[in-house]
């Protein structure tokens, strides 16, 4: 059985005992714990029942992780750790053996010392930016002022005059000038400096007329300068702020040797995060039991086979702990757990992709997996491709130890090329023409409409087998009818239809069409109230025959993905064939068909997968398949940095 | 001299072209929707670049009909032929269905695509739907690939 069978469970014990059963249900990692609460069979009894609430050490190890996650993202901004383009598709943890992980698991307390740590450096680097900024600042309103060698502290007001430091618009300088030459009795302008936008100048006149400067200053938004408590020239503070610039890429880089020393720590951070968030989650999880005065109740899902290990252990485990179980009762929402064996394991990606199966359905995974396995063979079609990409993904399993569906995904694509091999072979093709070997069967390239037609027979196969699945559930849910109607009349139909276009078939072709079509529009109402309404939409879904047609047409795609992949590698060797000669000319040719050959195969394996995958989902999930059921999630160890990784016992 | 050789010339090379710019446009759209995500998250440029590759396809399946064509005349590999212009006309023909679906399919496939980068921003373990999505778009470029093989291998030259 693909689909494993789920009893729910309840398990009743004595409070003392509490902690003792979720570390062995977290070991175990067998039940999906359900929330007690929001379980309405337990409304009469909610006067007994008062729901738990995780204690205090659960915040202490929240705090925890909330430390840890601050460390571990100041180390990621000053010291990221990028992944590797593969790792972005299959994770990076890093691996641990469990003397490992417990080592570092017990530095748990350390954690607040390297929390601290890296707090105050953090907050030393935020100083030494914060005095980055400044002096940055400083130098830029000083600049302007540097050939004025006059202390800025000597630019004031006297008893009888008044110094200033202005900044105008270069637009508006000369008017300022004429201006005050016309309001001024006496006064004395020296443009400093000037850059794009601005004047930068010094301006001293009698303390009496500094009014009507003013007035005109104000009347040509001109800006005053003032430095108050500076000393010294301009431009010896900028050689002040200059130097200590020059130091604080130095200081900068001293803190951040600090935080190099730390980063040490990373892995020993990183293990404790997982953890504490599992410990966290262990006591968090009371909060879906129910409890009395001295004992708990606890609620949950277990798959079938499993149940009697859970029992064996809750009972030698535990001295007060009880588990009683029962099938799942038809309007509950049982969770779904996929068990296929043997090869067709690979292919459980391909449905979990598309949806998690409720548990009234089929799991499609092992009927779709042989169609998978050769529809993907006969897009790829090379004999070299298929080699090439089966040896890739060996590779990759052997060198990164995934799990779950990278490891799936990985199993599907070793099975896809060994069936590109198979049919490569067949089809005659061999890194396209490269070793111009004959093909077992026939060239696709020489016979294309013949190919095709085998497109469209592989595909009616599949549609049929779509259409028996679906046959198959309604016979085993007692809709046998349902199973004739919506089923068997369109099997007759479609081959009276298909027999029609055979000449000698063309007679009996005629009568089971008529047949099948007199049976469709007489059933196919029957849902509907009345004679003439029945009637109308019995004939009415006849039409659905396009949908039929356009299924079968879309199976061409095999052909043409296929025709795709060898004349690309056709013209990867032409190309090759064309530079070939000369010592160089070789060198290159080697290049360019090792390069387009890669290419071709990425290209094509990708192409192959996503095709495939379509005419699953669209052609064949169409005819039974809906999904929309939730995985089977078993409280245990889950963790986002490490895997510890079971060396011998497994 | 005119003859059937230029004709069936611009066939290839509206099918390769007009292809081709399509799938630069498609290929074009995601790739902007893709920096912006990885602006915010680096990690995710390997689902991101699978998603921008998708509409690159049509590009190929041009190259893939001009180079046939190319062949077929004899441009690459052999003698060149001598076509009339019935022939000529034949092979421009059989390099419209590609270069036409090619051109708006890589357009609009890219903007599937571009919104299934923000698809795998929010919820990157559904990246396999997103492509799904992106692929319903590209059975047409497919279904114009193929009739244009058929017609280019049914030429009697």
């Amino acid at each position: 059985m693909p689909i494993i069978e789920m009893k729910k469970v309840f398990l009743l014990a004595h409070k003392q005992e509490k902690e003792k059963v979720f570390d062995l249900l977290h070991h175990l990692n067998l039940v999906q714990l359900l929330d007690v609460k929001n379980e309405k069979s337990w409304d009469e009894f909610s006067s007994l029942l008062e729901p738990d609430q995780p204690g205090d050490s659960a915040a202490e190890y929240d705090e925890r992780i909330t430390m840890i996650r601050y460390c571990l993202d100041f180390f990621q901004r000053h010291f990221p750790v990028r992944k590797s383009f593969i790792q972005q598709f299959t994770g990076a943890k890093l691996e641990l053996s469990p003397p490992q992980y417990n080592q570092y698991v017990e530095d748990l307390e350390k954690v607040q010392e390297i929390y601290e740590s890296c707090r105050r450096l953090e907050e030393e680097l935020a100083a030494v930016r914060n005095e980055e900024t400044h002096h940055l600042n400083l130098i830029t309103e000083f600049e302007p002022w540097e050939p004025l060698d006059v202390p800025l502290e000597a630019i004031a007001d006297g008893p009888f005059t008044v110094m200033r430091l202005h900044i105008s618009t270069n637009d508006n300088l000369e008017l300022i000038k004429t201006r005050l030459d016309e309001m001024l009795s006496a006064f004395h302008l020296e443009v400093v400096s000037s850059d794009h936008e601005y004047a930068y100048f010094f301006f001293i006149c009698p303390a009496d007329q500094y009014q009507l400067a003013q007035d005109i200053f104000k009347e040509k938004a001109v800006t005053t300068a003032s430095f108050p408590g500076i000393k010294g020239t301009a431009s010896e503070n900028i050689a002040i702020s200059k130097e200590f610039m020059a130091t604080i890429g130095d200081r900068r880089e001293q803190i951040l040797n600090r935080v190099e020393t730390l980063l040490e720590q990373r892995p020993m951070l990183m293990a404790c995060y997982d953890y504490a968030d599992n410990e966290y989650k262990k006591l968090d999880a009371v909060s879906n039991l129910a409890r009395t005065d001295n004992s708990f109740l606890l609620e949950g899902w277990v798959p079938a086979p499993v149940l009697a290990d859970l029992e064996n252990s809750v009972t030698t485990n535990t001295e007060t702990a009880v588990i009683m179980s029962r099938d799942p009762l038809s309007r509950e929402e049982v969770p779904v757990l996929l068990h296929n064996q043997g090869p067709a394991d690979a292919y459980e990606v391909v449905t979990k992709l598309y949806s998690t199966p409720r548990r009234s359905e089929l799991d499609p995974t092992p009927y779709l997996a042989p169609f998978f396995f050769v529809f993907f063979g006969i897009c790829l079609s090379d004999a070299g491709y298929g080699l090439v990409l089966s040896l890739i993904a060996l590779f990759v399993m052997k060198k990164l130890k995934l799990g779950g569906m990278g490891k799936q995904l990985l199993k599907l694509l070793f099975y896809g090329g060994l069936s590109a091999i198979v049919f490569g072979a067949l089809l005659g093709s061999y890194f396209g023409d490269l070793l111009g070997l004959p093909a077992l069967w026939f060239n696709p390239l020489e016979d294309p409409m013949r190919m095709l037609f085998y497109c469209f027979a592989i595909g009616l196969v599949h549609i049929y087998f779509g259409m028996g699945l679906q046959a198959y559930r309604n016979i085993k849910a007692g809709q046998v009818s349902s199973a004739l109607f919506d089923q068997g009349f369109w099997f007759i139909f479609l081959n009276g239809l298909i027999l029609l276009l055979i000449p000698d078939y063309a007679a009996v072709g005629r009568w089971l069409a008529i047949g099948g079509a007199a049976g469709l529009i007489l059933t196919q109402g029957r849902s509907q109230q009345g004679i003439i309404k029945k009637f109308l939409s019995g004939l009415l879904s006849l039409y659905n025959i396009t949908g039929y047609l356009s299924d079968v047409l879309s199976y061409s795609r095999l052909l043409a993905l296929g025709l795709a992949t060898g004349v690309i590698a056709a013209a990867i060797n032409s190309m090759g064939g064309m530079i070939a000669g000369s010592a160089v000319g070789t060198i290159i040719m080697v290049v360019v068909l090792f390069g387009g050959h890669i290419f071709n195969i990425i290209i094509s394996t990708l192409g192959s997968y996503v095709h495939t995958s379509r005419l699953q989902y669209i052609e064949f999930f169409g005819k039974f398949f809906e999904g929309g059921g939730k995985g089977f999630e078993p409280f245990g160890m889950k963790t986002q940095y490490v895997d510890v990784v079971e060396t011998e016992e497994a | 001299m005119m003859d059937g050789i230029q004709i069936a010339l611009l066939g290839a090379a509206l099918a390769v072209g007009l292809a081709g710019i399509g799938s630069a446009i498609g290929v074009g759209i995601v790739g902007q929707s893709a920096a912006g995500l990885v602006t915010e998250d680096p990690d995710k440029f390997g689902q991101t670049l699978l998603l921008q590759a998708l509409p690159g396809t049509q590009g190929i399946y041009g190259l893939l009909t001009g180079f046939i064509i190319m062949q077929r005349v004899g441009i690459i590999g052999g003698e060149l032929l001598s076509l009339s212009v019935a022939d000529g006309y034949a092979f421009l023909m059989a390099s419209i269905p590609i270069a036409i679906v090619g051109l708006l399919s890589a357009v609009y496939q890219g903007r599937v695509s571009a919104a299934a980068v923000g698809l795998v921003a929010k919820r990157p373990e559904e990246l396999g739907k997103g492509i799904v999505y992106a692929v319903m778009v590209e059975t047409y470029a497919v279904l114009a690939l193929l009739a244009s093989i058929m017609l280019l291998f049914g030429i009697p030259v």
